[in-house]
């Protein structure tokens, strides 16, 4: 079941990416990406899972970038959730194969699947949400918005990780 | 990089970008994200404190036989939300029922007791930890320990029965045995004639000789029969025993070695081993069961090695005596022939039971046509070796590892060279 979701979700953000770039006109851009996503594919198809992390960062990267070039935010959400899924399933599939017992790969499997989707949805429901309502802020305001965004997920990331 | 910290730099990143391009749709692109790194946060281990335990039905067993491993892990700290629990095993041991590796979540307080069943090959192990690696739901959070527990197995090389091994040191020891031992006195096989001595049971008169010679009685001289001290050295040399495909023939010389040395120890010979593979080892000579179990528990861990040659080799006296029997198990090689030449030339007698890396080498290829050629020249390079062996006085016998080696024990060792050569059989099996 994982493996066959993180294939889907590789295939789903190249399709949505390389469909969204290609309604821009930019054709070459739209089959760079497809090149890329099918690189991941056949990494992943190989078992080569090591490279999920840099597929997932620079498939962001090219979600930004399409928020950037004026293509519908809603294919940037779709790449950034997608690429999101794709990476955790590919580093969850990992810690499955350690086990060999097939009523624990399937327990967890399920409840980890829950959580992810839960959170996705909740994720994917905040972003809409935040759209609908629009606020006019100075970019000082906005700087020192993100700022403290930065500092608190910099606190937190540091405080867990010197726990860990 | 870990994964929490690509995840923030991802999301510095989406929120920088969103605020230089003063963009809030791009800024909104990271709250997936964000809400991920939360979720995963949120009920991340902070510290393990388990215990674990093991236990297994047998600690000692014989190849083909199963154990089952128990073990029982408690959480006396936080709750965990994931866990792996996995035993790691080592390469001769396969798992045949149950999972030696369990993900699971384990609340606070709480007890998780699984067991499962391993078959192997000849070993051993000792079980010193269990591997734990808790984490949350997403990986972010990771912590590893090593819990430890006890608990070894032993898995001894399989038992090939050979009754008698003929062996003819030149020296023997004093307590009687079943080794002939060039001495006239008690014992069964005719040795020789002498004039009758008081004390001499009448029986062994020989009335025949006694009435040719006259007046002068003359009893019969038999063989005395005694134990001797025995070398056993297992040649694990890397390169003599592996070949293409990762196939070795080092297994049927540990069997011959336990069939050997069984033998021996059984008619009550005083028996040593050394092992020249992955690290020498040496085995004291004993006597009997103790040492029995000694030599098996030696051989379950014998491992080839390219370390050690023979031309280092230096056998101390202590070990085994000069004018003793030497049994070298070994597929042989031809610098081989110096090193035996010098141990004749220090009074050793020497046995060579050479399990016949052509034949095996030859089977494992297959019978492809364009091989036979150079098949037939290998098996004629070995002749030439084995014949120059037996012309330094080495007995050689050859063993094609696909007879089973009771029958070759039966048929090549089961009495001295010597009679094999009258009759003509046994020592070109």
């Amino acid at each position: 079941m994982t493996l066959i979701l993180t294939f889907t979700s590789i295939a789903l953000i190249v399709g949505v990416l390389a469909f969204g770039i290609a309604m821009n006109g930019r054709i070459l851009a739209s089959v760079i990406v497809t090149i890329l996503g099918l690189v991941w594919l056949v990494l992943h198809l190989r078992g080569i899972n090591r490279f999920s992390r840099f597929m997932f960062a620079i498939f962001v990267l090219i979600s930004l970038i399409c928020v950037w070039v004026e293509i519908p935010p809603s294919f940037a959400l779709a790449g950034i959730t997608l690429s999101l899924t794709a990476w955790d399933l590919s580093t969850f599939g990992q810690r499955l194969a350690m086990t060999d017992s097939p009523s624990d790969a399937r327990q967890s499997e399920n409840a980890h699947l829950l959580r992810l989707f839960l959170v996705l949805g909740l994720g994917v429901s905040g972003y809409i949400a935040a759209t609908l309502f629009e606020v006019n802020l100075t970019f000082g305001a906005a700087a020192l918005l993100a700022l403290l965004g930065i500092w608190g997920i910099s606190s937190l990331v540091y405080r867990l990780r010197s726990c860990e | 990089m870990s994964r929490i910290a690509l995840l923030a730099a991802v999301i510095y990143l989406i929120i920088l970008a969103g605020v230089g391009t003063l963009n809030g749709a791009m800024v909104g692109l990271a709250l997936p994200l964000v809400l991920y790194l939360l979720a995963g946060l949120w009920r991340g281990p902070e510290s393990l404190n388990l215990t674990a335990h093991r236990t297994l039905s047998a600690e000692r067993i014989s190849p083909g036989s199963t154990v089952t491993i128990e073990i029982t892990v408690t959480n006396h700290g936080e709750a965990l939300e994931q866990i792996l629990l996995r035993d790691q095993l080592p390469p001769f041991l396969e798992v045949i029922e149950g999972a030696s590796s369990r993900l699971v979540s384990l609340p606070a307080r709480e007890t998780i007791s699984w067991s499962y069943t391993v078959q192997g090959r000849r070993g051993s192990h000792t079980f010193t930890h269990l591997e734990a690696l808790a984490e949350d739901r997403f990986g972010l959070l990771t912590k590893k320990t090593l819990l430890p527990t006890t608990g070894s197995l032993l898995i001894l090389p399989s038992l090939v029965r050979a009754r008698h091994i003929a062996i003819r040191p030149r020296q023997t020891r004093v307590y009687s045995g079943m080794i002939p031992a060039h001495q006239g006195g008690t014992g069964i096989e005719f040795f020789g004639l002498r004039e009758f001595q008081p004390g001499d049971s009448p029986h062994h008169i020989n009335w025949r000789v006694s009435a040719r010679q006259g007046s002068t009685l003359y009893s019969n001289e038999y063989q005395q029969e005694r134990v001797a001290d025995v070398g056993i050295i297992l040649d694990g040399r890397r390169r003599v025993n592996e070949f293409g495909g990762g196939r070795s023939i080092f297994e049927s010389s540990v069997v011959a070695a336990v069939a050997v040395s069984s033998a021996l120890l059984g008619e009550g010979n005083r028996v040593g081993l050394f092992i020249n593979g992955k690290r020498p080892k040496w085995t004291s000579p004993g006597y009997g069961k103790y040492q029995r179990e000694r030599i098996m528990q030696d051989l379950a861990l014998a491992e080839v090695g390219d370390s050690h040659d023979f031309k280092s080799l230096i056998i101390p006296r202590r070990l085994f005596p000069p004018n003793s029997q030497i049994i070298l198990i070994s597929p042989l090689s031809a610098d081989d022939i110096p090193v035996l030449s010098q141990m004749r030339a220090r009074g050793y007698q020497l046995l060579v039971i050479s399990p016949d890396p052509v034949s095996f080498e030859a089977r494992g290829l297959g019978g492809r046509p364009s091989l036979q050629l150079a098949v037939r020249i290998a098996r004629l390079q070995r002749e030439v070796l084995l014949r120059d062996m037996r012309h330094v006085g080495v007995q050689v016998v050859n063993w094609d590892v696909a007879v089973p080696f009771e029958q070759v024990a039966r048929a090549a060792l089961s009495r001295p060279s010597s009679f094999l050569h009258a009759i003509q059989r046994g020592v070109r099996s």
